[in-house]
């Protein structure tokens, strides 16, 4: 499973992306493994009391997980999942 | 008289005269100002079918209402015109401070009409106004002209003004303001230069009046307030600048890549926000009374590309970077100074040269055509050679500065330009995202991602979770923000404050300015009347339903590659209800049932 980091989220792990040996089954367990590895900080980025934070957008091979799950979506070893707060331009 | 200043400037450059008129007050209260007011003045007072490079043609500037107060990031002004690139009722509009100046010197709107014989400019301090030559500055770069003005006038002057490409009448030349600001799209800066205007220098010194002082500075707090608050208002542009889109737009597979062959590109990172702010980024810059600040203020120390300057956005980097092959994000940022100095819409130049390389690697254009340039998709050289020479307007840059359209359709395959009426689409491939290709298709301005951004929702997360891949709910959510914005750029508002506030606050803060009472239904009512009555102007020109489409590669090539592979976009599928929801007939005229409701 490939991890890739954008804008505050390079910071909050000081990485671009991270290949997991690991195989978390949900968003869920990936979350709470990441935020294990990265602390607090990290933590307080990606949940909101325990759910998914308002603040995130998080894409497993491009799919929002918004729209197919959430914090339950299912993950598989060989699934890309990108990692950004919210950004925006035009 | 509060929020508008009651006077209308009028300058006919033919005749050389000067008239102030008074605003009409009953258009401003329906058209509240700005784009829309100029749309209001063009629809009743130029012909349809005038040329548009002719004297027939008028030219109009305008600022909003909340232009010049201290309304979070309402600083803008609006360039309105019959386009030259594609005949429809066109306009752009400007951050800086050029527009809150043009309040300040007491002025809803400026009325260009006529053309110079010679090259003039226009000289304003509030109600001094003079027509001036300007023979000694015609053929200059913007910065250089900025600089010649503020000598020839007033060190604070603010100028807004055309380079050498509007000069040279590129379809794709835009008006430049505060040297690096735009009103790129539409050909705007060919308009001025057929009227041989090469600037506007401006001086005002008034202020802007409050109907109800307590309660505008409360609704404009809740506003900043609310900016404040938002992630992306208040921190994120500021970061990373508007450049940041690149990887979301690439992670979802919607970066469209070497003219829109394909949506991902695996270096895209290279040319991102992230990496700007590492390497390039100065520091951050806003316009007037802006809360949010995502200008980038750069400076290139590698010698092939060496500079400083302004840029680039999002979409500057994508027509520069991965739509023409290119993922050096020095080179990228020379072509968009180059742009900012000859006077050039980035995303219509990255784009046609991105065009000019497909066309060029199927063996439609050779070296013989191209002045002896390699033009395969990823040319680094070849890319910043060829903006220099659109820029001034020198052998094959001539072609590239009518835009993708011509230039395809010159060597029969106007297919493989990817524009809608003729305006090349920006950096949002809408066969990863539904709802924005129905936004392309149906823009009254043609290929336009800032006047219906349903991006924010379909892509960004603002809002309820919506597929971006699905068409339900997109016809709804393409009238919803065409007409918001609509009304929002007739008030002066950056689009960038609706990451924080909508329509209420801005109908709040509207009314409690003007002392005229809005509703938000008022609000988006006004927007809606705007929207319509471009559509009807564009009807007159000869535009109908047939335009409403997007390129045939859009409608038929799936993407190749990425998180979208295998899309196409379904424009039919969401068209019809389009139609039906904005009160419009099958052939997509509005009906008198939708005339009578919003007056028109």
């Amino acid at each position: 499973m490939l991890i890739k980091y954008f804008a505050t989220f390079r910071d909050l792990t000081g990485e671009l992306s991270r290949k997991l040996d690991e195989s978390p089954a949900t968003i869920a367990d990936l979350l709470e493994l990441l935020s294990v590895r990265y602390g607090k900080a990290f933590r307080g980025a990606v949940f909101d009391d325990g759910a998914l934070s308002s603040l995130l957008i998080l894409l497993v091979n491009g799919r929002n997980v918004r729209l197919t799950g959430g914090l339950s979506t299912p993950l598989s070893p060989t699934d890309e999942v990108s990692v950004f707060p919210m950004v925006a331009g035009g | 008289m509060n929020g508008w200043t009651g006077t209308t400037l009028r300058v006919d450059l033919g005749r050389g005269t000067i008239t102030r008129e008074p605003t009409n007050m009953k258009v401003a209260h329906d058209y509240i100002g700005a784009r829309g007011m100029g749309v209001k003045i063009i629809s009743d007072e130029v012909d349809p079918h005038a040329d548009a490079l002719g004297p027939d043609n008028k030219l109009i500037f305008a600022p909003g209402p909340l232009t010049g107060t201290f309304a979070p990031s309402a600083g803008r002004y609006n360039v309105v015109t019959k386009s030259p690139l594609n005949g429809v009722i066109a306009g752009s509009n400007s951050g800086g401070v050029f527009g809150p100046e043009l309040k300040f010197a007491g002025y809803d709107a400026l009325i260009i009409e006529g053309q110079a014989k010679k090259p003039v400019f226009l000289w304003i301090k509030d109600d001094v106004v003079e027509i001036r030559d300007a023979s000694s500055l015609w053929g200059m770069t913007v910065a250089d002209t900025t600089e010649a003005l503020r000598e020839k006038t007033e060190p604070d002057a603010k100028v807004a003004c055309i380079g050498p490409a509007g000069e040279n009448l590129s379809l794709i030349a835009s008006i430049m303001n505060e040297m690096h600001r735009a009103a790129g799209r539409t050909g705007v800066g060919a308009v001025m230069g057929s009227k041989k205007l090469k600037a506007i220098a401006v001086v005002g010194t008034g202020a802007i009046t409050v109907a109800d002082p307590v309660a505008f500075k409360a609704a404009v707090m809740d506003s900043r307030d609310k900016i404040h608050a938002n992630p992306v208002g208040g921190a994120g542009l500021k970061a990373y600048g508007t450049d940041v889109l690149v990887n979301i737009l690439n992670q979802s597979g919607a970066l469209p890549v070497n003219n829109y062959q394909d949506a991902y590109s695996p270096v895209a990172d290279k040319i991102g926000g992230e990496s700007l702010a590492a390497n390039q980024l100065v520091r951050p810059k806003g316009c007037f009374a802006c809360v949010i600040s995502c200008g980038r203020a750069t400076k290139v120390t590698n010698p092939l590309y060496a500079g400083v300057g302004e840029g680039p956005e999002y979409e500057s980097a994508w027509a520069f970077g991965v739509d023409s092959g290119i993922d050096n994000l020095d080179a990228i940022i020379k072509a968009n100074y180059l742009c900012n100095e000859y006077g050039l819409d980035t995303i219509s130049m990255g784009a046609t040269i991105a065009c000019a390389m497909e066309l060029y690697e199927l063996g439609l254009l050779t070296k013989k055509d191209t002045d002896g340039l390699d033009l395969s998709f990823g040319n680094v050289a070849s890319m910043v050679e060829m903006v220099r020479k659109t820029g001034v307007g020198e052998g094959f840059g001539k072609r590239l500065a009518a835009g993708s359209y011509r230039l395809a359709e010159s060597v029969g395959r106007a297919d493989l330009s990817m524009t809608v009426k003729k305006q090349e689409m920006p950096a949002y491939d809408p066969r990863g995202v539904q709802g924005i290709g129905l936004n392309y298709a149906t823009n009254n301005r043609g290929g336009c991602h800032v006047r219906g951004y349903t991006i924010a929702v379909e892509v960004l997360g603002q809002g309820a979770p919506t597929d971006p891949h699905a068409t339900e709910g997109k016809a709804a959510l393409g009238v919803a923000f065409q007409d918001l914005t609509s009304a929002l750029d007739s008030t002066g508002s950056c689009l960038f404050a609706t990451f924080g506030i909508g329509g209420a606050e801005l109908a709040s803060m509207l009314s409690a300015l003007t002392g005229v009472e809005y509703s938000v239904d008022d609000f988006m009512k006004a927007g809606a009347r705007v929207f319509n009555l471009e559509r009807l102007w564009n009807l007159k020109v000869g535009y109908t339903a047939a335009d409403d489409t997007l390129p045939p590669r859009i409608l038929t090539e799936p993407i190749k590659t990425g998180p979208s592979k295998g899309e196409v976009n379904h424009l039919e599928e969401m068209l019809p209800e389009y139609y039906s929801l904005r009160g419009w007939d099958e052939n997509g005229v509005p009906t008198p049932a939708k005339l009578a409701e919003l007056s028109l």
